[in-house]
């Protein structure tokens, strides 16, 4: 008796269609056997299957059983082939008819019942484009997969009940669609911008860039408030549009991150790896390519403390996501692509023992140890940092009493508001081009959207000229002004936007 | 292009020529080699960890002294030196670089663009030593007989308590030189050596530049860099006079200048940026100084 079961296989964020072949011989000794490159994690399948059917109280056929997942020359890795090869193998002792148009996916317990299994969006998406009417997924990944409209999500919860389903005897609900918000991943902010005392200038940086998604470094003595200041990041960043959510959470779900029971990403991912980072672990990789630290950032920020810790080959690595905005992973095997643009906040102290701007505290570095630190963060990496910021120590206790440094305090919601607003300013202006944010303007744009006035034209070359920008840097100042404005509601980009916008320019000396 | 002034040459300075045994038997140099060169010389020495304070006297002081004609001596060491010349270099005066190694290596070697500027600038590079020899620890101190040698006059900005800095002006006292010293904060390590100058009277206190010219019997004219600004303050706007107001009193970093007068980040920041082009305020270490 031949069956065939239709599911599907993630090979990064694509999806590719699998037929699982079933043979059920009437001749031959028992055996059960499964080709089509399977994996470890695959072939051990046939163990959870028998398993799983005979717990549930279910018939096994005792007869020469080959499990072919086609095509066959595609590896295939995972434990989600255990339904499709249990459907297959009951349909051939319950006889019932293998629903048409449908996909099933899901790992197996040996009880019976099914367990969260990664990629149910994918897989749900992969349906929708090639009109699959209806996904059998586990219960507990149904909600990943509800997020696409127009395919039927049945959640199952076990081998039995889906059994019973199947001979008509019950009902399983499809899932209307829903957007399931994952909580798991909203970045809580460890502090409110207004417990932060002090760092004007800085905060005003990160509310530029969390506005205009530009990369900043903070750059000061250790305690300083620098890690502060990016752990209270998450509490203002905007929430991921509907486009930007898709694309994150199928990241999340090639990557198996999504808890069970959850569905959608909504917020602005927040990643802040330890230094100690391996670049494959920063970039993502393996023989199976998974994505790395910046894929996981994707669309939100990826936080990297002691930035001139990082090994420079790890630091390197970082090069083409942030021109590119995402990258390839090729291995022997297999070659995915992987989007990553994230917002690069990166901390660093000024010297190797730190205390270089230390207003109390004495720098023991020697000229050329600083000039070899400064040196760990290499000039392409700078380049694509829009945002430079010196974090001066603050004494506290001498802030808490003055009455105006407490005038400037404003709490997160309200600064929220503003990058909100300017967000939402940004994709409008944006709407024909591709992109979401001012930081990702390239020359053309920079042309097209952001015409100066000529006064503020003139102040922009005459710091050119007193500071020696490079012709980069020029760009990014305007990039900045343009992220300004918009945070003030302005159209235009008015001189005192440039100027503000040249003080957070790269500093060299 | 290795030239050589022998100490029996007549193009030998008279003024280290007197200083007896000291006085080296040869002198290596690169530039071009004239007697004005050697004529007023005023050596400028300092810390190598010079402190900002002391970056900024030393271009105030050197600066001014250099347009006046005054050579400006020092050992090319980076701090206090490498600014001295530079500062000189800047104002088109005439410097004389005595390194501590032989004549044909560049110490340290990335002031490699500063070691060019002086010899673009008609400046002078000295040493007793030949060809790539190596600096070393008895090589400095020996540098600094020179240092002393060829100048009237010893100026120490910023000397810890065992700097070299007072190796040189011990130097200078046995050379029987004039030694002037700028006084420091007294919360700073590297004010002790130059405070203690002053304090056993070995040492003149320097307050401006004009007591130094003085000592060279030069009158002042005034430098280019210091009419232009003059100039450009005229267009200050009210507020601008506020951050000056402040600057003056004390060097600060934006956020407790955006404290102090009260006025957001935004405001304050596109104010600095005006200044700083014009040149009325000056960015260091995260402070800002009026200029």
């Amino acid at each position: 008796m031949f069956l065939k079961v239709q599911s599907a296989t993630n090979l990064g964020l694509e999806t590719i269609g699998v037929d699982v072949e079933v043979n059920i011989a009437s001749r031959g000794l028992p055996t059960f056997e499964i080709v089509g490159l399977p994996a470890k994690s695959v072939d051990e399948s046939k163990e959870r299957v028998r398993t799983a059917i005979l717990n549930s109280g279910l018939e096994f056929p005792q007869k020469r059983i080959t499990v072919n997942l086609a095509p066959a020359d595609i590896p295939k890795e995972g434990s989600f082939y255990d339904l499709p090869i249990a459907v297959a193998l009951l349909a051939s002792v319950a006889n019932f008819k293998i629903p048409e148009n449908s996909l099933f996916f899901g790992e197996l317990s040996l009880d019976g019942s099914l367990r969260h299994t990664r990629g149910g969006l994918l897989l749900a998406l992969f349906a929708k484009e090639n009109n699959f009417k209806n996904v059998f997924v586990p219960k507990d990944s149904a909600n990943e997969a509800a997020v696409v409209r127009g395919v039927n999500i049945f959640p199952v919860e076990s081998l039995s009940s889906l059994l019973s389903y199947l001979l008509n005897k019950s009902r399983i609900e499809p899932l209307e669609y829903r957007k399931e918000e994952v909580d798991t991943f909203k970045a809580k902010p460890d502090f409110d911008m207004a417990e932060i005392l002090g760092q004007e200038q800085a905060k005003r940086a990160v509310e530029i860039s969390s506005a205009g998604g530009h990369n900043i470094l903070l750059l000061g003595s250790p305690g300083a408030g620098k890690t502060m200041l990016a752990r209270a990041l998450p509490g203002i960043l905007p929430s991921l549009q509907e486009e930007e959510s898709l694309e994150v959470t199928k990241i999340y779900s090639a990557a198996g991150k999504i808890p069970p029971g959850g569905s959608i990403i909504t917020n602005c991912p927040y990643r802040s790896p330890h230094h100690t980072i391996s670049g494959v672990g920063l970039i993502g990789g393996g023989s199976k390519p998974k994505p790395g630290e910046v894929s996981l950032a994707h669309r939100g920020v990826l936080f990297l403390d002691e930035f001139s810790e990082y090994p420079r080959s790890v630091m390197e690595v970082l090069r083409q996501p942030m021109e590119d905005g995402k990258l390839t992973i090729s291995r022997t095997m297999i070659s995915v692509d992987y989007p990553a643009r994230f917002i690069l906040v990166a901390s660093a102290n000024p010297c190797p023992c730190g205390y270089l701007m230390h207003p109390k505290k004495q720098c023991s570095c020697s000229e050329r140890e600083i000039r070899k630190y400064k040196k760990r963060i290499s000039g392409p990496i700078m380049d694509r940092i829009d945002l430079h910021i010196e974090v001066p120590v603050v004494d506290v206790k001498e802030l808490a009493e003055d009455d105006n440094a407490k005038q400037f305090l404003e709490p997160s919601v309200k600064i929220r508001e503003r990058v909100i607003n300017a967000r939402l300013l940004q994709k409008n202006r944006f709407i024909n081009d591709g992109i979401f944010v001012n930081a990702e303007m390239k020359n053309e744009q920079i042309k097209k959207y952001c015409q100066l006035p000529k006064e503020a034209k003139q102040i922009l070359i005459s710091a050119a000229n007193k500071f020696n920008l490079s012709a980069r840097s020029y760009f990014k100042i305007i990039k900045v002004a343009r992220t300004i404005a918009d945070l003030e509601n302005s159209l235009k980009i008015e001189t005192s936007h440039i100027a503000e916008a040249i003080q957070y320019r790269f500093k060299e000396n | 292009m290795n030239n050589i002034i022998e100490i029996n040459n007549n193009k030998y300075p008279e003024l280290l020529k007197n200083v007896g045994k000291d006085a080296p038997k040869q002198l290596y140099y690169k530039g071009e080699w004239t007697d004005d060169l050697f004529e007023n010389c005023l050596a400028v020495v300092g810390s190598r960890r010079m402190t900002t304070y002391g970056r900024q006297i030393t271009q105030k002081l050197v600066s001014k002294i250099a347009t006046n004609g005054i050579t400006i001596v020092s050992g090319f060491m980076y701090g206090i030196d490498a600014t001295a010349h530079k500062s000189a270099v800047d104002v088109g005066g005439k410097t004389i670089a005595v390194m501590p190694c032989g004549i044909d290596r560049v110490h340290p070697e990335y002031q490699v663009k500063l070691y060019n500027e002086i010899l673009e600038n008609n400046g002078l590079i000295v040493s007793e030593y030949e060809g790539d020899t190596m600096p070393a620890y008895w090589t400095y101190p020996q540098r600094n007989k020179i240092v002393a040698g060829l100048s009237k006059a010893v100026l120490v900005i910023e000397a810890g308590e065992k700097s070299g800095s007072l190796i040189t002006a011990n130097l200078a006292k046995k050379y029987i030189r004039k030694i002037f010293a700028v006084p420091g904060p007294l919360t700073s390590v590297l004010s002790y050596g130059t405070n203690q100058l002053i304090k056993n009277g070995e040492a003149e206190i320097v307050t401006s530049a004009e007591d130094i010219l003085k000592f060279y019997d030069i009158g002042t004219t005034r430098s280019l860099a210091s009419r232009c600004n003059e100039k450009l303050s005229f267009s200050g706007s009210l507020s601008e006079n506020e951050i000056l107001g402040q600057l003056q009193l004390e060097p600060m970093e934006i956020d407790s200048l955006s404290r102090k007068l009260n006025k957001n980040i935004q405001e304050i920041s596109r104010l600095i940026s005006f200044m700083e082009i014009k040149g009325q305020i000056k960015k260091e270490n995260n402070k800002y100084y009026v200029s």
